[in-house]
């Protein structure tokens, strides 16, 4: 008797669950899609590039199954809570289950689970191939920024290594390999525009594809925890049209000019020399005995790096990607330029009225205020006096007005 | 149902498996600790050969001094088993004598395993020179204490039997200890192996 | 007083009774307080242990609760200001660790050891005073772990503790150095605790109960003490090396010398996963108790909810570098173990069927403990199909390390682990302590967790996709996207729904304290019960059970009440409890004896905490630690765990305790 019930039950529980699964998918995808953010920077579901449209052409049906699958199981739990209320029924018999039905929701699952399995297994190994690699560029994490270095590569003009920092600049259209590292602790390297993540690891080298179909800035953040700052180590990949990249690294391969005699920014370059250059090299600044002057980072800093701040306003953010030296409707404009456009707007770097003063004044005047970095001096017993970051200057205002200026020149 | 009522730690009959609760538990104990070993063995296997600075494998292992050491440790293994029949036999002069000597061949070997870490540090391996330094000194550490342990328990046991202060089945608590003492003597067996004898 | 008897062994009468001296160990005396503080300091009884474990796990729950209304807070808004970049990495890692080796593993042990010995019919766990010393252990161990607070600041290297971001440069502060020590002295809490139960399970079941008779919530316990037993050394040893690292020296992670990190992730991880399980099958045993109850009906598929329990306990040693599809390992490991995490849904997805046909057909009430077993299925399914997306691991190398996996493992953990117990809470509130918790508070408690636990973690999956990493103090605007439903808006849902959570975790604590004034006292067999836990009196007697069972069915308890009609088929009520009871009553066992209490545990717990310290701040204080508990192992071993009369201060008396009953 029970058994027939049942029966009857089930049949009709087929339709109605066809019937609530059809209307709930409906409801959930619309829900989904207007709860989304817009235009949300690091959208994991918008892919611009080859790489990341391999995982997203994996992972949109998986969701869709996980979906249908939710949606079945919340159905038929639903049912069975309205229709199998205590009304006074009878004690259900005391079946332990039918095996049949059991064994097939075991194979159910695990052959779905072998369907995806397959194009699983075949993406990552198509996402880690390197044999079709078209350009080098060597990434090091190091606490709170990345440092890019590109290796000698003719046939993009690179005719000297090319060391930056901040936003990573590669040619559109072409399959980059990034070869990343680590000096102190683990980061991790993710632009989801463009691919997933992998982690930058002291002592090894990972690899990570990374390609972008159009030119325009692609956000990212490091998103393996690395201490006090890792909230603000971000990072943005800046795809150029193949001739903007070349145009790019001939600007980058220029050396630093001294600024004008008795400018403002001369001046800077005093404080500079003074300050600054224990850490941050600028290729091509002078000694007032005319020897280059060398930067020293790995005498002061933990990591034993400073960003390199030759063509510093041509990237236009600074202190690991975390601040803008762009106001705010300059970088509007950068960031929302067609692709045509983009490359233009880009190189045209950070001009007199286009720097966001404001920050870059907070940050010389106080830097760890602005992003904690472990530079308070009584606490660098560990590191044998070594800071783990920028530390407070102390500089006055009059030297941070010549040092802005002078910073200014850096094109 | 009076037989079930009584459930004691100290009495191992009438269990549903038919072992002791104490000699049980000291078989999970036992298979928690490979899992120990497990990792301080693999740690060991991973870095023995990154040495930096520091001396090689080789240059430090005095491989006959240690193979006699390993010697007198399995020896003890098998003066436990005399020990374990003595206790079963009700032999309390036996028991202790043949715990005696187990002990004093523990000993023996944390001796020797004393003498051949200060002529590794002599040599410049220290606990911090290297990563083999760090491995080595903690795996074959972890063993010396398993093994002095042992030796504490074994001659703890000889006092507590001449006293006849044991509380419980004094068979078994000899053979608890037995399995411990076999199970650190397998383990050395296997450090040996690994350790020593395989070239890096 | 228990009533303590002298056993006597027969079959090997020629050995001599074992000898005790009057004053053990020539220092202390057995405690025999029956009441006031010293009953429950020097207990050995399970019961007791399994409430001490529970009260110690809430206390914690409040404080990790706290901690994550203050990591919401925080991230409320852009830029936030409540904590600093330094307080709130220590939240974020504190919150964590203290959820899950402070409140959801002690809670689960609290439910073990309460009730694994009742549902198998045994008096009391195999080693009572082992039981008392991983109790205090893991007292020490919380105590260790949250002092950091006040020394300096906590460990801020997230739970996970990646090298070489836990090494003294990276980690200045002592709060690594007490979070390693702590865990550890826990892990011995929890590693004594899994020996015992898988013992008790194995050794002490009633006569007649097979392993294929024993509840289910027995059953996951026993899976999960093994993955305890051969999980905690593997952490163990991960531990040891940072603590060695940190305190002498040692290069195990410092890459300067060679060292590789990711070792330090295989080591944790491989404790880590195990872990995951450790945490959610104790709450999955005991929603397999609560949906037949109050389904009427048997566990759908008993077999395959055990069997794939035990799957899910070994397949869950071969997953472990799924956290770890981004560090690198190289596309052949990562398949497998792609594949392999794919692997153990199948197991996780019988569990969700058999809950399904448990109450399909069934007779449902809705009991506040039914609708939490009901929130855990339908909350671990979400979690459960998130899993799966990041199974898939390209898909994972965009989720990992970002809410998404938030989301996912709260939906697990909360929605799963946490429902679990709080229907633990409701459904074994009245067998514990005799009163019932109030049943419409319970559900008000029910709704605003439900609501508050999807107000907190649904948003995080969108914020996760749509790319917020993890383990940030601060969130920018620039990267929260634009519209109306933008990031902004999700966090600030997120954070106002963690107040809503809040609210129904407090209306679990008024419903505690009003039951505690209530003086109406619980039926005995409130819910119609299935299993043997209920065949006694509420609270159990000291002693369990009058008479032990003998165990003839799979829910035992259920079919001595009901029974089949042979000609109508129909099922009848054939006895009440209180006839089951009074039945017992009368073929009591006359001769029981009990554990006696013991000063050894928790003096021998104590020597832990001040070896750490010890070891922290002062070598000679860990000598002083160490010689506590080398005196305490004396003391422990040359004491018989069942008191001789003469041992007691005063002297125990009377005709119960004199009895020499034959163990034979």
């Amino acid at each position: 008797m029970i058994r027939h019930s049942n029966k009857r039950n089930a049949v009709r529980m087929s339709k109605t669950v066809r019937r609530i699964s059809a209307a709930a998918a409906g409801l959930s995808a619309v829900a989904l899609l207007a709860g989304c953010a817009k235009n949300a920077p690091q959208d994991t579901w918008q892919p611009k590039g080859p790489n990341a449209q391999k995982i997203d052409d994996l992972q949109k049906p998986v969701f869709a199954i996980a979906g249908i699958v939710g949606i079945i199981v919340f159905a038929a739990i639903g049912y069975a809570l309205f229709k199998f209320k205590d009304r006074g029924q009878p004690i259900p018999e005391q079946t332990h289950g039918k095996p049949v039905l059991e064994i097939g929701m075991t194979i159910l699952p695990a052959v779905i689970l072998a369907g995806i399995g397959i194009f699983t297994f075949q993406t990552i190994f198509d996402l880690a191939k390197t044999d079709d690699t078209e350009m080098v560029i060597n990434v090091t994490g190091q606490q709170w920024w990345w440092e890019y270095d590109y290796p000698v590569q003719e046939q993009y003009g690179i005719t000297d290594p090319i060391i930056t920092s901040g936003q990573l600049v590669i040619p559109s259209g072409t399959k980059v390999l990034l070869r990343e590292t680590s000096r102190d602790v683990i980061h991790s390297y993710w632009i989801p525009a463009l691919n997933g993540k992998r982690d930058a690891v002291p002592g090894r080298v990972h690899t990570l594809r990374l390609e972008a179909d159009e030119p325009g800035i692609y956000a990212g953040q490091c998103t393996e925890f690395c201490g006090l700052s890792h909230a603000v180590m971000r990072m943005e990949t800046v795809a150029l049209s193949k001739d903007d990249f070349a145009a790019w690294v001939k600007g980058q391969l220029s050396l630093a000019a001294s600024p004008t005699e008795g400018s403002l920014a001369q001046e800077g370059e005093s404080v500079f020399l003074n300050q600054c250059v224990r850490c941050h090299q600028v290729n091509g600044l002078k000694k007032a005995d005319g020897s280059p002057a060398i930067a020293a980072p790995e005498d002061n800093v933990w990591s034993g790096a400073a960003p390199n701040l030759t063509h510093l306003m041509s990237r236009n953010t600074f202190a690991g990607a975390s601040w803008n030296l762009l106001t705010k409707q300059c970088r509007k404009d950068v960031w929302e330029a067609s692709s045509e456009e983009f490359g233009k707007r880009y190189l045209a770097g950070v001009t007199e009225e286009c720097l966001n003063q404001t920050d870059l004044r907070r940050w010389l005047r106080n830097a760890p205020a602005m992003k904690p970095m472990y530079a308070d001096p009584t606490k660098l017993e560990e590191t044998g006096g070594k800071y783990r970051g920028m530390p407070n200057l102390g500089l006055s205002e009059d030297d941070i007005d010549k040092l802005v200026a002078y910073l200014a020149t850096l094109k | 149902m009076a037989d079930a009522a009584v459930h004691h730690a100290d009495h191992g009959h009438h269990t549903s498996t038919g072992l002791s609760n104490n000699k049980l538990g000291m078989w999970l104990f036992l298979g928690s600790e490979c899992l120990l070993f497990g990792g301080l063995i693999s740690t060991y296997m991973i870095y023995r050969g990154r040495v930096g600075e520091g001396p090689r494998p080789g240059n430090v292992f005095d491989i006959p001094f240690t193979s006699v050491s390993s010697f007198v440790l399995l020896m003890s293994s098998l003066t436990m088993v005399l020990a374990v029949a003595a206790a079963q036999k009700r032999d309390d002069r036996g028991t202790t004598l043949w715990l005696t000597v187990t002990g004093l061949l523990g000993a023996t070997f944390v001796g020797g395993q004393v003498y051949e870490f200060t002529a590794m540090y002599n040599e410049g391996l220290g606990f911090t020179t290297s990563l083999f330094g760090s491995a080595f000194y903690t795996l074959t550490g972890f063993h010396g204490v398993h093994v002095t342990v042992g030796v504490i328990m074994l001659l703890s046991l000889v006092g507590i039997i001449k006293r006849s202060r044991v509380p419980g089945d004094k068979a078994e608590v000899v053979e608890l200890v037995g399995l411990y003492w076999h199970f650190v003597d397998v383990v050395w067996i296997i450090i040996f192996t690994l350790v020593y004898l395989i070239p890096t | 007083m228990a009533i303590i008897e002298r056993p006597v062994p027969v079959g090997v009468p020629d050995i001599p009774a074992p000898a005790t001296p009057t004053r053990t160990f020539g220092a202390l005396r057995r405690p025999v307080a029956t009441t006031g503080w010293k009953s429950w300091v020097f207990t050995v009884d399970h019961k007791k242990l399994g409430i001490m474990y529970g009260a110690v796990a809430m206390f914690f729950f409040i404080v990790g609760g706290i901690e994550a209304v203050l990591i919401r807070l925080q991230l409320a808004a852009p830029n936030g200001k409540v904590l600093s970049a330094d307080v709130y990495n220590q939240m974020f890692t504190m919150h964590a660790t203290t959820m899950v080796f402070l409140f959801v593993m002690p809670m689960a042990a609290a439910f073990a050891n309460y009730f694994v010995p009742l549902q198998i019919g045994a008096r009391d766990v195999a080693f009572p005073r082992i039981n008392a010393f991983g109790f205090w252990t893991l007292v020490g161990g919380g105590i260790i772990v949250n002092l950091s607070w006040f020394f300096g600041g906590a460990a801020d290297g997230g739970w996970f503790m990646y090298a070489p971001n836990s090494g003294p440069v990276f980690s200045p502060s002592n709060g690594v150095d007490f979070w390693a020590l702590g865990l550890q002295i826990t892990g011995i809490a929890s590693l004594t605790g899994a020996v015992n139960l898988i013992v008790t399970v194995l050794n002490m079941r009633a006569p007649g109960m097979s392993l294929m008779k024993m509840p289910v919530f027995t059953w996951l316990q026993l899976v999960v003490q093994f993955l305890l037993l051969f999980a905690i050394p593997v952490i163990t040893v991960a531990l040891f090396l940072l603590s060695f690292q940190r305190s002498f020296g040692a290069t195990f992670f410092d890459v300067s010398a060679g060292a590789d990190p990711l070792l330090w992730q295989h080591l944790f991880w491989i404790f880590g996963h195990p872990e995951v399980y450790i945490l959610v099958l104790p709450s999955f045993g005991i929603i397999s108790e609560v949906l037949p109850v109050f389904s009427k009906k048997p566990l759908f598929g008993y077999p395959f909810v055990v069997f794939s329990g035990a799957a899910i306990g070994f397949v869950g040693w071969g997953v472990w570098a799924h956290h770890m599809f981004a560090s690198g390992l190289g596309p052949v490991s990562v398949a497998v173990f792609s594949i392999a995490t794919m692997a153990i849904a199948v197991p996780t997805g019988v569990k969700i069927v058999n809950w399904t046909m448990t109450i399909w057909g069934g007779k449902l009430n809705f009991t506040a403990a039914m609708h939490f077993a009901i929130g855990l299925v339908v909350l671990f399914t979400i979690g459960g199909l998130s899993g799966v997306t990041h199974a898939v691991a390209p898909s994972d190398t965009q989720q990992t390390d970002t809410y998404y996996i938030v989301a996912h493992f709260h939906y697990v953990l909360f929605g799963g682990a946490i429902f679990g117990l709080f229907a633990g809470f409701y459904y074994w509130w009245p067998k514990m302590f005799g009163k019932q918790l109030n049943e419409r508070l319970g559900k008000a408690n029910f709704w605003l967790m439900v609501i508050g636990m999807n107000m907190t973690f649904g948003p995080m999956h969108m914020i996760g996709l749509q790319g917020q990493p993890r383990r940030m103090y601060v969130w920018t605007e620039a990267r929260a996207g634009e519209g109306f439903f933008n990031l902004a808006f999700w966090n600030r849902v997120a954070s106002i729904g963690s107040l809503v959570l809040s609210i129904g975790v407090l209306l679990f604590l008024i419903n505690v304290v009003k039951t505690a004034r209530s003086k109406q006292v619980a039926p005995l067999d409130p819910w119609d019960a299935r299993t043997l836990e209920w065949m006694t009196t509420s609270p159990p007697k000291e002693h369990n059970f009058d008479a032990i069972p003998t165990v003839h069915h799979l829910d035992e308890f259920f079919h001595r009440k009901y029974a089949q009609d042979p000609v109508t088929h129909e099922i009848k009520q054939v006895a009440t409890a209180e006839d089951i009871m009074r039945d017992q009553e009368a073929n009591a066992d006359k001769h029981i004896h009990m554990p006696s209490p013991s000063y050894w545990p928790i003096i021998l717990a104590g020597g832990l905490p001040v070896i750490a310290l010890g070891v922290i701040y002062a070598i000679p204080v860990a000598i002083v630690g160490a010689a506590i508990v080398v005196l305490a192992m004396y003391g422990w071993s040359l004491e018989p765990s069942t008191a001789p009369d003469t041992d007691f201060d005063p002297p125990a008396s009377g005709d119960g305790t004199k009895e020499l009953a034959p163990l034979g």
